[in-house]
């Protein structure tokens, strides 16, 4: 029996999952920019994060449509089936973690121009958002090579974020009396929070790694049953 | 290949466990004739061979087929599901030079068995072909009691006209045909002929239906239709379908077989058997993949 390659659809599911993993390259310049806007509290910088999120908006829109046009005229099954349905879950996470460093850009005018910055918090945050981006790309790198191994590493990987973002906590509790400075603490909790859940949006990428070679979906970790 | 072995074997077991006993060794198999009423049986296949002549047309196929559910058979032309299907119900052996080697039971009793009449195997396992066949010029009403009368059997007119309607109620189409049912069955539209010959083939109560691509002559309404119908039948019949079409054997099957041969010549062989969810989202074999996702013709 020859094979018979259905090239015209194959290779539009390749151009689309490069185009919803190429999503993650964005979010990974996004937050780039984030942290150098935090790093130098750059206001204009900022700006630009928050209106350059049209571009990742806009490639979640391209791509989920070219799915849902794949689903519909293509009828695909099995692994094809599987990845449409995990490149839509990543185009989701894709989106999501750019409105986090929307999130974030948004709250640095809120500081004002010369806040009273605390300087081993914001270089707590610069690392777990440096940690993060690493996620990013090892969360791209797993989809691409089908590497269930490296999607789970992205659990140890994350765990390193979750603990730098207890640790801003704790400095936050002990930034001391001074209104100005606490509230610049409380909005730079709210910063670190939207840079750990980029990373669990990694993870959850990395489940979707798992679907597609297995077919199983399973959180790699359960929030709501850490020991179950 | 050895996963496919086991994955069907691990399917025909799960089955068995849950079929009832059989009630009868082969050599008592002609008692057949006397199960009364309609009631889906369980078909076991083992080691099954068949040939025509000198080519080996189907290697070594085992598998069960569960009552009360649609098993659909798929693969490309030429892979022999429906030679296989044939031999559910011995018309593979009406061609010349057919032969059949291992073994087939209906809820135990061997359908090849010395002493069994192949007959009364086809008035238990009836089947539904391709193109629909209504015997052009006998009426409706004929069409569906033609096989009351082919049995032998003197049947009253009040029964047979209960029967009929029975039957044609049972394939949704007496509310279409109840005011001519002395119209020449040759009459109807393909997709009323085709429900036409399934009110035929159950009429007669059997307790398996084959259906060999019941739906390629016909269009997506009636084709819907037929399906839906077989998803009714389901509850009296076991039901085997062979189907071109993946999503036909992906809507209306419960279980799906994929046949595959490995090149012309070769005989087919049974790939993998599995819950049709499990065959269309994570088949186990490669082979089973590609052809579901359409990368081989």
């Amino acid at each position: 029996m020859a094979p018979v390659a259905r090239v015209e659809y194959q290779e539009e599911l390749e151009r689309l999952e490069a185009g919803a993993l190429g999503g993650l390259d964005l979010v990974s310049a996004s937050l780039e920019r984030t942290l150098e806007a935090i790093e130098h509290q750059d206001v204009e910088l900022a700006q630009l994060v928050i209106a350059d999120d049209d571009r990742i908006d806009g490639r979640y829109l391209e791509v989920h449509q070219s799915l849902i046009t794949l689903l519909a005229t293509q009828s695909p099954v099995a692994t094809d089936l599987r990845l449409i349905s995990s490149l839509l879950h990543v185009l989701k996470n894709v989106e999501r973690m750019g409105d986090q460093c929307v999130n974030i850009c948004k709250l640095i005018p809120l500081t004002g121009n010369d806040p009273p910055a605390d300087e081993e918090m914001v270089k707590l945050i610069l690392t777990m958002g440096r940690q993060t981006r690493t996620l990013i790309s090892q969360a791209k790198r797993a989809f691409a090579e089908r590497n269930v191994e490296m999607a789970r590493d992205l659990v140890r990987q994350d765990d390193v974020v979750d603990n730098l973002n207890r640790e801003c906590f704790g400095l936050a509790l002990e930034i001391g009396d001074d209104p100005d400075r606490r509230e610049w603490a409380m909005t730079m909790l709210l910063a670190a929070r939207a840079i750990e859940r980029i990373g669990d949006n990694s993870v959850d990428i990395g489940e979707q790694v798992a679907f597609v070679v297995t077919g199983l979906f399973k959180e790699f970790e359960d929030a709501s049953h850490p020991d179950g | 290949m050895q996963g496919a072995a086991g994955a069907t074997r691990a399917e025909a077991d799960a089955t068995e466990a849950q079929a009832p006993t059989p009630r009868a060794t082969p050599e008592s198999a002609p008692a057949m004739a006397n199960v009364e009423g309609p009631r889906a049986k369980t078909i076991a296949v083992r080691n099954l061979n068949l040939f025509y002549g000198d080519f080996h047309a189907v290697e070594n196929v085992t598998m069960t087929i569960a009552p009360n559910k649609v098993t659909a058979l798929i693969g490309s032309s030429g892979c022999g599901k429906t030679t296989f299907l044939r031999s559910l119900n011995r018309m593979h052996e009406l061609t010349a030079g057919a032969r059949v080697e291992g073994e087939v039971t209906l809820d135990g009793q061997d359908i090849y068995a010395r002493g069994v009449d192949p007959v009364q195997v086809r008035r238990l396992v009836g089947m539904v072909f391709q193109s629909p066949n209504p015997f052009p010029t006998m009426s409706i009403y004929d069409n569906v009691a033609a096989g009351l009368n082919l049995n032998g059997s003197r049947v009253k007119k009040a029964e047979k006209d209960e029967v009929v309607e029975r039957s044609l109620r049972g394939a949704h189409l007496w509310n279409e045909v109840k005011d001519r049912l002395e119209k020449p069955g040759s009459s109807l539209s393909g997709g009323q002929q085709q429900r036409l010959c399934i009110a035929r083939a159950t009429a007669v109560e059997p307790e398996v239906l084959l259906m060999d691509e019941p739906c390629s002559a016909l269009d997506p309404v009636a084709t819907l239709a037929i399906e839906d119908l077989i998803g009714e039948l389901k509850n009296r019949f076991t039901i085997v379908i062979v189907t071109h079409n993946m999503q036909q054997a992906a809507r209306a099957s419960d279980v799906t077989a994929f046949f595959n041969l490995e090149e012309t010549g070769k005989p087919g062989r049974l790939v993998e058997v599995g819950e049709t969810e499990t065959i269309f989202t994570s088949p186990t074999e490669k082979a089973t993949e590609d052809y579901v996702s359409g990368r081989f013709g």
